[in-house]
């Protein structure tokens, strides 16, 4: 087979794929990057969208809302995150210890569930159960003598409210890719730890921590790039309030597209957000990601 | 029709035409059924898609609706949004063309983004259309500040329909306990008579409560509800300079603040629905809200005080009264086929004329008909009636403005207002923000350069 | 990969009388010694039971909530203490079933779902292949163009996306929602079937190819086969993600009778009262069929879950 020829032949399975995409995708990409530039209200577009240069970009750096909302985006990831490798990372040793069979089989169908859930309706039942008046949550706080609060109400117990959705809904996802990650540890390798230390602890830096880092970068990277596209289920819980409490970037952008119908602001921000997207995965899979190599 | 002489049939089309004028000169009423019929049944089997709201009026139109599509053979197909998309679903049906809607929901505040834009068909077009139009369509009948409301240029874009004023609803056992007599007639009174006695945070009671909820519930409800009784306004009508930082709307704001502490916590994140709740179970003594809330507030299904539900205009503040103003009008799309628009128009008409107004009202529905809100026989039956009426005397159509920059306007006194009501910003830090981004949005829209008129 | 093969061999197994030092932790069944051992074991045991048993309480209880309130008159739905045992009504489904187009929503839902997947894997495996098993410039740049697709922010691409669709006339069609969800799709399933097909040794290709058949009959008749579990993953996931979906569907699709599930949910909210017991009911129909779903498919997903993580 000659040299031409091999280089050739991946492309034509890469293609279609490739050249779909890039037909879906990078039309609303330009139009978004020329719009960034442009004075463009949809709800007077009649009146044209003249060139703004760079003010729409100035504007959203200068806005308290956008800025704010990134900053909660990245606060929100950054608790969240941890969290949710750390639990997962625990429900996955209870999964992987070798008895109660029976049990840890209808664990791993049940941690699927919450996975599956569609997001709009995590939303919808989170308003309920945290309901000030008749939620169950406040039913059993009450239990442990604590008077209700008010979840949905309240700028930090709001924020709470969502972590806590979020944290449910995808702490499973993690526990079940280091569960995986977990079998991918050689059994020689601990047996013959167990002949020098018996510390559990010594044992998961030194032996299984190493295993790990790729399946906790996996899932930090799919869990990262989830959280910053968050809306339906904030959506139907909070809609970002009380005031601009749960205001993650995708509910801030939302309004300012389909409220006030800045599409040019809307699109300066979303320029920024792509960049900084761009770069953050980039450096996940710099620092901790292997690469496909061939 | 036409008459000429020397043609039998248009002698005979004179003959008939004579004996229907005759008919209808000594039964208006009757003529006018016929004629509307005559007119609907070209339209037989036509669809029309109307936008409408989860709320009681639209329950009540919905109901009746049958009678109409009975009358003309035109279907209606209700599509029916929350209102805080509707503005989003309506403005994206117009600038994608879809012709999704015939029938459009206006908002008071939103007839400047559909004016401007051409999207609704002017009512004098229908109105001088006789076919069309029923000569009883008393367009006088309406009441005045609802027919300026929907006017943009010089130009009636629609025809009110749920049309509320804010009102003073309040719990007539909680206040006659705390040893009251009558509601509050000044927001003065109401923070310093009334709330201390009628609070009881340990009981789980409070004296009033505020929907403020991000959105247009902050903005109007909870924000321009403490401008306009102080004193206080958006602009300055001649210049368009922010007039939110002026003296007596921060006396207004700074008392919304201190009103906070007679209301339950979460208040910020309470929109209508919660408020009117609160009031139903007998957990708060007073609130503020739209007339629309009467029926369901005297739905026993949904409300433990109806025996005990008091009605009255909001109170005044140190500059007067100047009750909240909203409510909605349905226009006529400009984007679909003449057949359409006149099916449309056909059912606007039916739905606010004069002979549905009662049994809209007794199914629900608020209407901005004098001859039904002013009624002396509905007004006992209905007691928001009358104080409704009064509150439409003294308010303003500009509570809030109605010109095409108010979406973003609403938006920026939403962020901050929220955020003031929070404590995340003080109230003069939070006013100074409105205000300043207020600037940037009109003077982007071109209204200080000079060119732009500056019509509210 | 598969963690019953690896804990069933008996690590002291074959080993003789050396027993290794005891792992006070994670207890080995085999080398239980003193009835001390065996009692300390057995609380261990029942410890673990009880951990289990917390997750699974914790990850059905919302679940087990919302359907429970769906069942539930409102005085029910509102009691405090709330109601543990009751007489279920069916009224809210009547309600939901009746006053709104949940089953033609779920229908629409199912369909869109159901192409999504199909072209996603249609594009995505065959490129996932071509990246895992050839060498080529850009190969890398690639995969992460393909990969990045996924960090996309959605709200970003909505505004542009009904312009476009407003221009061509596909406003309400549902290809033009099957077209977008590849933003997803694709990546989704090529990055999930590059670490499937680079699991699969090399060889078994090549003696395909030793034996005359050409790149394409390899790639469909040996490779995609062996590559099943990773195909039938990639389209659980994004069947699942396009099922779920609401942005696009809600912006794009204006025609109340063509909508879908999820943004048929959130139109009762829109009143000044939430029906919470009508919106438990919808949430109910909407999440049921992908509950069940996935549970019916769980050993495949949870494999799929982890391919990304494992090389």
């Amino acid at each position: 087979m000659s040299r031409q020829r091999r280089t050739l032949v991946p492309w034509l399975f890469i293609l279609p794929g490739f050249g779909f995409l890039l037909l879906v995708g990078l039309y609303p990409l330009v139009f978004t990057f020329v719009t960034s530039f442009e004075r463009y209200h949809l709800d007077t577009i009649y009146l044209g969208t003249p060139f703004v240069g760079f003010d729409n970009y100035i504007d959203s750096l200068r806005s308290s809302l956008f800025i704010g909302a990134m900053l909660r985006t990245g606060f929100f990831v950054l608790v969240a995150l941890p969290v949710e490798m750390v639990l997962g990372l625990g429900i996955a040793f209870l999964l992987d210890r070798p008895r109660n069979d029976g049990l840890r089989a209808f664990t791993r169908v049940i941690l699927v569930l919450p996975i599956a859930t569609t997001p709009v309706v995590v939303g919808l039942f989170g308003a309920l159960i945290f309901n000030t008046q008749f939620g169950v949550v406040n039913y059993l706080v009450g239990l442990a003598g604590i008077r209700p609060v008010d979840w949905l109400g309240s700028p930090t117990l709001a924020m709470v409210s969502v972590f806590a959705l979020q944290v449910w809904q995808w702490t499973p996802f993690v526990a079940l890719v280091m569960l995986a990650t977990l079998a991918t540890i050689p059994v020689e390798m601990e047996d013959a730890f167990f002949l020098e230390s018996n510390s559990w602890l010594k044992r998961l830096r030194h032996i299984r921590l190493p295993y790990l880092i790729p399946g906790l970068t996996a899932a930090a990277i799919f869990q990262t790039a989830y959280m910053i596209k968050l809306f339906d289920m904030i959506y139907t819980l909070t809609r970002g309030g009380p005031g601009e409490s749960t205001d993650l970037i995708s509910l801030q952008m939302e309004r300012l597209s389909f409220r006030a119908f800045d599409a040019g602001q809307a699109a300066a921000e979303s320029v920024i957000m792509l960049v900084v997207t761009l770069v953050l995965s980039q450096l996940y899979i710099r620092f901790f990601y292997r690469e496909p190599e061939a | 029709m036409h008459i000429r002489s020397g043609s039998g049939r248009s002698l005979l089309a004179a003959a008939l035409s004579a004996a229907f004028l005759l008919g209808s000169a000594l039964s208006a009423f009757a003529a006018g059924e016929r004629e509307a019929a005559s007119s609907a049944n070209d339209y037989q089997g036509t669809t029309i898609t109307v936008v409408g709201l989860d709320r009681p009026s639209y329950a009540a139109a919905q109901k009746l609706t049958p009678q109409f599509e009975q009358q003309t053979g035109i279907k209606v197909n209700w599509a029916i949004y929350p209102y805080e998309s509707t503005l989003k679903e309506e403005t994206l049906n117009f600038v994608s063309q879809s012709q999704q809607f015939d029938v459009i929901l206006t908002d008071v505040v939103w007839p400047g983004v559909f004016g401007q834009a051409d999207w609704v068909v002017p009512v004098r077009h229908f109105l001088d259309n006789t076919a069309l139009t029923k000569p009883d369509f008393d367009m006088s009948d309406f009441i005045p500040i609802w027919l300026k409301a929907f006017t943009w240029g010089d130009k009636l874009l629609g025809i009110p329909f749920d049309s509320y004023s804010g009102l003073l609803y309040y719990n007539k056992a909680m206040l006659r306990d705390a040893g009251f007599s009558g509601p509050p007639k000044t927001w003065d009174d109401l923070l310093n008579v009334y709330a201390p006695r009628l609070t009881d945070r340990a009981k789980g009671v409070y004296a009033f409560a505020l929907q403020s909820r991000r959105g247009e519930t902050q903005s109007c409800d909870a924000f321009a509800r403490f401008l306009w009784p102080w004193g206080g306004e958006f602009l300055d009508p001649a210049t368009f300079q922010p007039e939110v930082t002026s003296a007596s709307a921060k006396a207004g704001i700074e008392f919304r603040q201190k009103l906070l502490q007679y209301m339950p916590d979460g208040i910020v994140n309470d929109d209508h629905g919660e408020v009117v709740q609160l009031l139903a179970q007998g957990k708060v003594a007073m609130i503020t809200e739209w007339s629309s809330f009467y029926a369901t507030l005297v739905d026993p299904s949904q409300s433990k005080i109806v025996n005990d539900l008091g009605v009255t205009t909001e109170p005044a503040g140190p500059s007067g009264a100047v009750p909240a103003f909203g409510g909605f009008a349905y226009m006529v799309s400009s984007q679909i086929p003449e057949k359409l628009q006149n099916a449309s128009w056909l059912f606007i008409q039916w739905l606010t004329s004069k002979e549905m107004a009662k049994p809209l009202i007794e199914n629900g529905a608020v209407v901005a008909r004098i001859s039904a809100d002013g009624d002396p026989a509905n007004q006992a039956q209905y007691p928001y009636l009358a104080p409704m009426v009064d509150s439409w005397k003294t308010t303003t159509d500009i509570f809030r403005p109605r010109f095409p920059e108010w979406p973003q306007l609403s938006e920026i006194t939403s962020n901050w207002g929220t955020q003031i009501e929070l404590g995340q910003v003080t109230v003069d830090q939070g006013l100074q923000n409105i205000s300043d981004e207020f600037k940037k949005v009109l003077g982007d829209a071109g209204y200080y350069s000079g060119t732009k008129p500056k019509i509210e | 990969m598969d963690v019953v093969f690896r804990r069933n061999k008996d690590p002291a197994g074959g080993k003789g009388g050396t027993t290794p030092p005891m792992d006070t932790r994670i207890p080995r069944p085999a080398r239980a010694g003193s009835s001390r051992d065996r009692r300390r074991i057995l609380l261990l045991d029942a410890l673990h039971a009880a951990g289990l048993v917390v997750v699974i309480v914790l990850a059905l209880f919302p679940i087990y909530w919302m359907v429970s309130a769906s069942f539930k008159t409102d005085n029910q739905l509102f009691a405090v203490p709330p109601v543990w045992l009751w007489k279920p009504t069916l009224a809210h489904y009547g309600t939901v079933l009746h006053d709104t187009n949940m089953m033609g929503a779920l229908a629409n839902s199912l369909s869109i779902a159901g192409l999504t997947t199909l072209l996603s894997l249609l594009l995505g495996v065959p490129a996932g292949y071509g990246i895992a098993r050839y060498q080529f410039r850009f190969r890398r740049d690639v995969w992460f163009w393909f990969v990045s697709n996924w960090m996309i922010i959605p709200v970003v691409l909505v505004i542009p996306y009904f312009l476009i669709a407003t221009k061509l006339h596909l406003l309400g069609s549902r290809w033009l929602l099957v077209a977008i969800y590849q933003t997803f799709g694709v990546p989704l399933a090529v990055w999930l079937m590059v670490d499937q097909f680079r699991s699969i040794p090399a060889e078994l290709e090549e003696v395909a190819r030793i034996d005359g058949t050409s790149v394409f009959g390899a790639f469909i008749r040996i490779m995609v086969p062996l590559a099943l579990p990773g195909v039938v993953v990639s389209g659980i996931l994004v069947a699942l993600f396009a099922w779920n979906e609401l942005l696009y569907a809600q912006a794009l699709i204006p025609s109340l009778a063509s909508r879908t599930a999820p943004v048929v949910a959130l139109t009762f909210l829109g009143g000044y009262e939430v029906p919470w017991g009508d919106v438990m009911a919808a949430g109910t129909l909407i999440v049921l069929p992908v509950l069940a779903f996935a549970a019916l498919v769980s050993r495949y997903l949870v494999r799929g879950l982890t391919l990304g993580a494992i090389k």
